[in-house]
């Protein structure tokens, strides 16, 4: 074969031409050809980071939605949750090529740059499609307004639940006439109840899973504690660090107790907590999304909020909430149908109830429908002693504070760092967060970093 | 980058003789093979040296994820590296697994590549379960290892009779990406040894039995001088592979920095400044410095083996 009759100058216009021609035929594929397809008037791009039972659940809500706006085609996409969703939705809207509609953890809603990455919600509009502020308890409302505008539209609050089994618990004498387990007000009473669990546990079954080395849950469980000692994080005005060293304390030793005490086989930690109370195990702390799993493994079982154990009620919660990544040139019928597609969603939320999740909607909250399923039931008053991290740019699910204090929690709770000196790293690396700079607007929490 | 720099390290000396003698045909023979390496070097300038490029320009910066707000802040990114303890400590996690991989890694596939070109029977079968899992994505190998690690239902507590919290224990959840490692990747280099194998002369070995050596003597004096070239290449992949570990051990963390954020490698530190904290300008610099670290463990490797030729010479 002889050399191919090309140079250069021809090579490039080659290439450009083919450049030109993909890029056309991708374009057509994004929009011309799904709008042909559906036949429906608008288009709403949504994401969501919900996967497995909740996964389940989201789909056929949409689905529900389709049917009742034909006019309306909801184009939805599944992302991996955590870090790298949040990565995806920042740099779409920073590209100008965001959904019409999101999903975020509502604890991360401050650090996602309102205002810049985020749009405001018309409060109008959505009073329009049926969902008004009087809707929602107040504090998870409060949370999604900055600067005085709503950024984000809560669909629930999910928690870290106490799940026993009943049949362990009858018979070690700790279950009520009610079917739940006796009201514990106090550690010593805690440890108690432990106590008498775990003489009735199969051997080879640790008392309690409390995901000991998991820097996620044990931070959660430490939001919880810490809050229910009427613990704070930083003042008002965000400039100083009122994180109590002894409170914290307190705290960690109550979770170090676990595992010194003997409730907590370290070699259970994780995951496989879930799998010994499914196997008899009598405690699990865990999400309130497990219900479909124990559900699933038909076993006698209850759930109550983390135990009030330094008196005062409180259970660390987290909740999803729509959110309207930001675009350019938001408006017209697709911002219409997105502010549509989430209140029907929030209002038609007995389904994702069912994942275990305590709907934000309190007309759902308070039907007679929600109050019949169970364990939901039993732990519905959550809603009403949420344990949240500060409202800062670096906190909220997988976020910066998460990833630096988690560490510390767990090193304090499996033993190789004392109580008390974790404590003093938790408040340093406190103090070291308020004092950094949020790298989206160069601004600390004082400066009101990332609200614009 | 790492392919190609081990390529540029392994590269054998061209023999002196041909090249030097048609100076023209090798002239003609250039202009006809950069047409075969144009596309090649297309997507290696867009897709490795822009990038390059332009990281070392963002790690001058502060930019953040979404690209605006960006200022120039000279070597500040650099200083804060040097005094970051997780810089530090990830470099050292990176190191340590390096350092239990690399010998292992090296022994084991010589080991099976000796049992499997020796080995007579259903000779296939051996080459096949060797050379396997290396076809796996990393997320399966490292879900697989997941389960086989878990302490209550896990295989490899159950066999052997303990109760090691292998992935939830600091002091073993590198181990655990350890041993999924060598699972997983020890089939490239077992085949790079048993094709090393199999390309030594037959005659080599005739000869030495007529001298009377034996099986060891023969192994010590033929086949491992005869395999030292492949070892190198066995080492020089494996180190520049192993420091950038990345995938097994976070999708056997389950995308966490393990017990204490002890598998807490470079690469997964920098994603995380970089995608979780959106800094963009001090993830690029600690990549930088990572670059600047493995093309000096490149470099010192080429300049070690430039040395023992010219020593044998």
């Amino acid at each position: 074969m002889g050399r191919p009759g090309l140079n250069r100058r021809q090579l490039l216009a080659g290439l450009g031409g083919v450049t030109v021609a993909g890029s056309l035929g991708f374009a057509a594929l994004g929009t011309g050809a799904d709008a042909l397809a559906s036949g429906a008037d608008t288009r709403v791009r949504y994401w969501n980071l919900f996967s497995g039972g909740d996964g389940y659940n989201m789909i056929a809500m949409l689905d529900s939605f389709r049917r009742a706006n034909p006019d309306i085609d909801v184009k939805d996409s599944t992302l991996q949750w955590g870090s790298p969703f949040y990565t995806k939705l920042a740099m779409a809207a920073a590209g100008n090529r965001a959904p019409d509609l999101g999903v975020m953890h509502l604890g991360r809603v401050t650090g996602f740059s309102p205002g810049r990455l985020l749009d405001p919600w018309d409060v109008d509009l959505l009073a329009k499609y049926g969902v008004r502020e009087a809707d929602f308890n107040p504090e998870l409302w409060k949370r999604a307004v900055i600067g005085g505008k709503l950024y984000a539209l809560p669909l629930d609050i999910h928690v870290q639940l106490c799940f026993y089994r009943k049949d362990v618990l009858k018979k070690a004498g700790l279950l009520g006439d009610d079917g739940h387990i006796v009201p514990v007000t106090s550690v010593d009473e805690w440890f108690d109840v432990l106590k008498e669990a775990k003489k009735a546990t199969k051997k080879g079954l640790q008392t309690i899973g409390m995901w000991s080395s998991d820097q996620n849950f044990q931070w959660w469980f430490f939001v919880a504690f810490y809050t229910q000692l009427g613990g704070t994080w930083f003042d008002d005005a965000n400039t100083e660090v009122t994180f109590d060293t002894d409170k914290a304390t307190q705290v960690l030793e109550f979770l170090r107790r676990h595992l010194t005490d003997g409730y907590v086989n370290p070699g259970f930690a994780g995951g496989a907590g879930a799998e010994q109370f499914v196997n008899g195990g009598p405690f699990v702390w865990e999400g309130n999304w497990s219900v479909p799993v124990f559900d699933g493994a038909k076993i006698e079982y209850g759930a109550t909020p983390l135990p009030p154990v330094f008196g005062q009620q409180a259970t660390h919660a987290e909740s999803h909430s729509f959110v309207l990544p930001h675009q350019a040139d938001r408006g017209g019928a697709a911002n219409e149908g997105a502010h549509q597609l989430a209140a029907y969603i929030v209002q038609h939320a007995q389904q994702w109830a069912a994942g275990g999740h305590i709907p934000a909607y309190t007309p759902t909250l308070s039907s007679a429908a929600y109050k019949k399923m169970n364990p939901q039931s039993e732990y519905v008053s959550a809603m009403d002693h949420q344990a949240t991290e500060p409202k800062v740019w670096f906190a909220g699910s997988t976020g910066i504070l998460a990833q630096r204090v988690g560490p510390i929690v767990v090193s304090s709770t499996v033993g190789s760092a004392k109580p008390d000196a974790a404590a003093r790293s938790m408040k340093s690396t406190l103090t070291e967060l308020l004092a950094s700079k949020n790298p989206m607007d160069g601004r600390t929490a004082a400066q009101g970093g990332a609200v614009a | 980058m790492t392919t190609t720099s081990a390529q540029t390290v392994i590269t054998p000396a061209r023999t002196r003789t041909a090249a030097d003698t048609v100076t023209v045909r090798r002239k003609q023979g250039f202009q006809h093979g950069a047409w075969f390496v144009a596309p090649f070097l297309v997507l290696f300038a867009l897709f490795v040296i822009w990038p390059l490029l332009r990281g070392l320009y963002l790690s001058f910066t502060d930019a953040n994820i979404s690209g605006d707000a960006t200022n120039f802040i000279g070597l500040d990114n650099y200083r804060e590296a040097l005094d970051d303890p997780l810089v530090w400590e990830s470099l050292g996690h990176s190191a340590y697994f390096t350092l239990l991989v690399v010998p292992c890694i090296t022994v084991l596939a010589f080991l099976l590549a000796m049992l499997a070109h020796h080995i007579e029977r259903g000779k296939w079968l051996w080459r096949l379960c060797f050379f396997a899992p290396f076809l796996l994505p990393s997320t399966v190998a490292a879900n697989l290892w997941q389960w086989l690690f878990n302490p209550g239902t896990g295989m490899v507590n159950h066999v052997l009779g303990i109760e090691t919290a292998w992935l939830t224990d600091k002091s073993y959840a590198m181990l655990a990406v350890v041993v999924c490692t060598l699972w997983w990747t020890v089939g490239f280099s077992f085949l790079l040894y048993l094709a090393a194998l199999q390309g030594i002369p037959a005659h080599l070995y005739e000869a030495a039995k007529l001298d009377g050596a034996n099986a060891w003597h023969r192994m010590v004096h033929i086949t491992l001088p005869m395999l030292r070239n492949i070892t190198g290449l066995v080492l020089a992949l494996q180190i520049l592979a192993s420091l950038q570990v990345f995938d097994q051990a976070v999708v056997m963390m389950d995308f966490l920095p393990g017990p204490e954020g002890s598998t807490r490698t470079f690469v997964q530190y920098t994603l995380e400044e970089g995608f979780t904290s959106y800094r963009v300008g001090y993830a690029s610099a600690i990549s930088i410095i990572f670059f600047v670290i493995i093309a000096a463990v490149a470099l010192a490797r080429m300049w070690l083996l430039r040395n023992r030729e010219e020593g044998g010479r």
